[in-house]
């Protein structure tokens, strides 16, 4: 776990880390959210509406910001104020993602950074993007 | 820019912050009077202005702050500068 301190951020300061999203994940979403729309569970009825299988729920794939966030930028300092995501393309069971985050703001007076992330796949298309709102707790 | 360009910015800072098109703000006004003042909207209002004037903040500028009139006067002090 990365530990930076508020005077270690820099803007443009950068970290990724890469996931993948297996079956048993989407499972256990389920049994944590209760979001049974057959996009996600029914692999059928996502062929039907023309997808090549069951779409990854993008609050499922969303969590890797949260790890982005506590885990390595800035990691054990953080504490989460806001994430605005927008969603670009769907993900699928296993696909390869990559995880990045950017400094792209710093206010000194309330030690929040903001962070410019994106997940893409193992395509390099971005599937999601967020903008990232996180304060510091380090003092 | 004169203060009156400057409130005028600023309310419309506010309006996108409170997501309340119709909020009309005036030098008096404080977290008192917006239900949606935490301090993570303040610091959400701080960086906005930041952003839109080109200016940063300290914390003890901040923390001496009373109402907006006070805010919109360090804004006038830090652009003239």
């Amino acid at each position: 776990m990365n530990e930076f301190v508020f005077s270690d951020i820099h803007i443009g300061l950068e970290q990724s880390f890469e996931a993948t999203v297996s079956a048993d994940k989407l499972d256990k979403f389920l049994e944590i959210s209760g979001d049974n729309n057959p996009l996600h569970i029914n692999s059928e009825y996502a062929r039907h509406k023309n997808f090549p299988d069951r779409v990854v729920y993008g609050l499922l794939t969303s969590t890797f910001y949260s790890t982005l966030v506590g885990v390595y930028l800035p990691g054990k300092y953080a504490i989460l104020h806001s994430i605005d995501i927008k969603f670009l393309k769907p993900v699928f069971i296993n696909d390869q993602l990559k995880i990045v985050g950017i400094v792209s703001y710093i206010n000194e007076a309330y030690k929040q950074i903001e962070v410019k992330a994106y997940i893409s796949n193992q395509a390099g298309v971005k599937v999601s993007k967020a903008n990232i709102k996180i304060g510091l707790i380090d003092e | 820019m004169n203060r009156a360009q400057i409130f005028e910015k600023v309310q419309e800072i506010f309006r996108d912050i409170f997501d309340d098109q119709s909020l009309n703000i005036n030098d008096a006004t404080n977290s008192d009077h917006i239900d949606d003042w935490d301090s993570l909207n303040h610091i959400n209002l701080v960086v906005s202005i930041e952003k839109e004037f080109n200016i940063k903040f300290n914390f003890n500028e901040l923390s001496g702050l009373k109402d907006v009139g006070a805010m919109i006067d360090l804004i006038v002090e830090k652009i003239e500068k």
